[in-house]
């Protein structure tokens, strides 16, 4: 078992600033969990804080159902991989991944063989002679998740390990990373601005903003059922178009979401969803993601600014009035002339709508006060 | 995980970039030249053309006839001088001052730095830094006034001792008291180089050597030592090259009658003989004499050190 519990987490720096503001997150064993947010959001700084590489100002760390703030990193039982791969220049790969383990005093044999195990799932054996300086950054990245693997960890850390590398070298590593954590099946903890890697890597995403957690749930949670404009807007490629000054409108007991003047009667889920949560009419942005969008139908229109053929779809940059909307049609659905300059009618289905307060910028349906109260904000659930 | 993609043997091979930059040197080597036109003049001016001085070495020189004026007498200065009764003695007192300053002397700086380097708080360390270097701005005749007052029979030091010792006119205090003042005057200024070699240091490697395990000692030989290294290698083989070349103002100020005996080196000697009497010939024949000693020293150190270093040494 190898479960990670971070209890009210707080990071407050000697100028006054705080990291991470009450940071809540159970870690299930073998459990994939993916701190994703912009730069300066707390997701590196809650990582540093797990290894012991920051000390906790205040809140209670977890690893395993022992408290470890203050054990010091090398009794942790945790593994690191850093962005820059942080591998010993001077070092050849064989004496970098055996390092750690001579440091333990383990015997030489033990030490060869699970440098040379892990060598042998890394594809890396025969790099094992060369310094670092000999390698690419492809081969590095395996050198540093080859030295945290030998150490069989209880908890393998990952600060944007991938993002020093070419776009098609990322993608290549993120699979592999895929394959890696079914072979030594532990629980991971990793960071990344990407959300890509975020989506693909996460069995669960917790996502940041200024030290503050705003959702943690599976890739589908958040993508689905964003509890806020933040979440929403993060999260997504290209991003969720975002209508301002819109309303939901209750009439006779039935809601209605208006934009731009057209009413969208909300799906049977919606209404039971708000109609429990006793939402009265009030002003909201509403949010539809490009791919949610429709053309050639309905009465919203746009003009088309920009029209980009990206072989399996089309992503369309268009104006509806003072509205910039983004629209992502599949090829195979054009019926209509999407070319530049040309005017195109856009509707989206009402249950796709994501529909956010415009005072607080949370969502009506998927905000859940309860977790926030928590600090470990998720998505509401409905047992209906 | 077999595949290896383009963009890794492109990183593998960083050799393009230096490629094309020697191409691009080639193309602008105007722009270069007048870059390092005014250092190439001011050592030339300054650097080389006094070493037609040297000739004064072999003549018996008189200021008023010049160097072109005065006698040519070939070698007569360096065996003058070779044969003296007390060579031996001033080579040996000017080794061993040198040599025992080395020992002691150059690791100081170096052992200053890692534990700079430990400071976390960057305030308390500019502090730390600034009494550190402040020694060094000390001119080397009121440092040896210091050292005279603190160790005269009523000084500091014997007060702190219970003694009334007359330090200065120990020959066998004489070398101590030379290192230790230069260790405190010189070794936090020394270690500017090693505390700007080691900011070079990864954090990251760092910290993954805190994950890893490693205590303080270990992490100095795994991350700390590997970035100041050819710092160290290459200062050790100027040190190595300045063996001879031990400056005579500050024996000279801390020599007594008493402690002549280890106190009189080369230096001091030449500066007798060559400005005290006159004596430009002699005094520079010992001077080239030095010189000739510290090359030698250099190359042989620089040709040890590639060796020992995977063929990384000064040139």
């Amino acid at each position: 078992m190898s479960e990670v519990i971070l209890k009210d987490i707080k990071k407050v720096y000697e100028n006054g600033y705080v990291g991470t503001h009450d940071v809540n997150i159970s870690i299930k064993d073998k459990e994939f969990i993916v701190l994703v947010g912009p730069s300066g959001c707390g997701k590196s700084t809650t990582l540093r804080m797990v290894a012991g590489l920051e000390e906790i100002t205040d809140g209670e760390l977890y690893i395993d159902g022992k408290l470890m703030n203050d054990v010091a990193p090398k009794d942790r039982d945790i593994a690191m991989v850093f962005q820059s791969y942080a591998l010993y220049p001077q070092m050849t790969v064989y004496q970098n991944m055996a390092f750690s383990l001579e440091l333990r005093k383990l015997p030489k044999s033990e030490i060869d063989a699970k440098v040379r195990e892990a060598a042998e799932i890394l594809d890396i054996t025969q790099y094992l002679d060369r310094k670092p300086a000999a390698l690419s950054g492809g081969q590095r990245q395996r050198v540093a998740i080859g030295r945290a693997m030998v150490r069989d960890p209880k908890v393998f850390l990952m600060d944007e390990p991938l993002s020093n590398l070419d776009a098609k070298l990322r993608n290549q590593m993120r699979a592999e990373i895929i394959k890696l954590r079914q072979r030594i099946n532990t629980t991971f903890m990793y960071v990344t601005h990407d959300q890509t890697e975020a989506m693909t890597l996460g069995d669960r995403i917790l996502i940041m903003k200024d030290g503050y957690v705003n959702q943690i749930g599976t890739p589908q949670d958040v993508f689905n059922k964003p509890v806020n404009l933040f979440v929403a807007g993060f999260i997504g490629m290209p991003v969720m178009n975002f209508f301002d000054d819109c309303h939901l409108l209750l009439e006779n007991g039935v809601y209605f979401a208006e934009i731009r003047g057209v009413r969208y009667k909300l799906s049977d889920f919606q209404q039971k969803a708000l109609a429990q949560n006793g939402q009265a009419a009030c002003d909201i942005v509403a949010g539809i993601r490009p791919q949610h969008i429709t053309v050639g139908e309905g009465e919203l229109k746009a003009k088309i600014e920009v029209s980009e053929m990206m072989g399996s779809e089309y992503n369309i940059h268009a104006r509806s009035n003072a509205d910039e909307v983004v629209m992502v049609i599949p090829t195979v659905d054009i019926a209509t002339d999407v070319s530049m300059g040309s005017t195109v009618n856009f509707t989206t289905r009402p249950n796709l709508i994501q529909l956010f307060d415009k005072t607080t910028g949370n969502n009506l349906i998927w905000y859940d006060a309860e977790s926030v109260a928590r600090h470990e904000p998720v998505c509401k659930e409905y047992d209906f | 995980m077999s595949k290896q993609t383009s963009s890794d043997a492109k990183a593998a091979g960083g050799g393009g970039k230096v490629h094309n930059t020697l191409v691009y040197m080639r193309q602008h080597w105007q722009l270069y030249l007048l870059f390092i036109m005014p250092a190439l003049v001011l050592t030339i001016i300054f650097r080389y053309l006094p070493m037609g001085g040297i000739l004064i070495a072999f003549e018996e020189y008189n200021p008023i006839r010049g160097i072109f004026g005065s006698e040519w007498v070939g070698f007569e200065h360096f065996e003058r001088f070779l044969s003296s009764p007390d060579f031996m003695r001033y080579l040996g007192n000017t080794l061993k001052l040198s040599i025992y300053g080395l020992i002691w002397g150059f690791p100081a700086p170096i052992l200053l730095a890692f534990l700079l380097n430990r400071i976390l708080s960057t305030k308390a360390k500019q502090k730390i830094q600034l009494i550190l270097y402040m020694p060094n701005f000390i001119s080397v005749i009121v440092l040896c006034g210091i050292v005279r007052i603190l160790l005269s029979p009523t000084g500091f030091i014997n007060m702190l001792l219970g003694t009334d010792w007359n330090f200065m006119t120990m020959p066998s205090a004489f070398r101590t008291i030379y290192i230790a003042s230069g260790i405190w005057q010189g070794a936090g200024w020394a270690s500017i180089i090693y505390t700007a070699a080691l900011s070079n240091a990864s954090k990251d490697l760092k910290e993954a050597a805190v994950i890893d395990g490693a205590n303080i000692f270990q992490q100095i030989r795994a991350v700390e030592w590997p970035a100041i290294r050819d710092t160290v290698l290459i200062q050790f083989i100027m040190s190595v090259g300045n063996i001879m070349s031990v400056g005579f103002e500050k024996a000279y100020a801390l020599q007594t009658d008493l402690n002549l005996a280890t106190s009189e080196i080369i230096s001091t000697y030449v500066y007798k003989v060559g400005l005290l009497d006159g004596n430009y010939g002699f005094s520079t024949a010992v001077g080239l004499f030095n010189t000739v000693i510290n090359v030698i020293l250099l190359i042989s150190m620089n040709q040890i050190v590639k060796k020992m270093n995977d063929g990384k040494g000064m040139y």
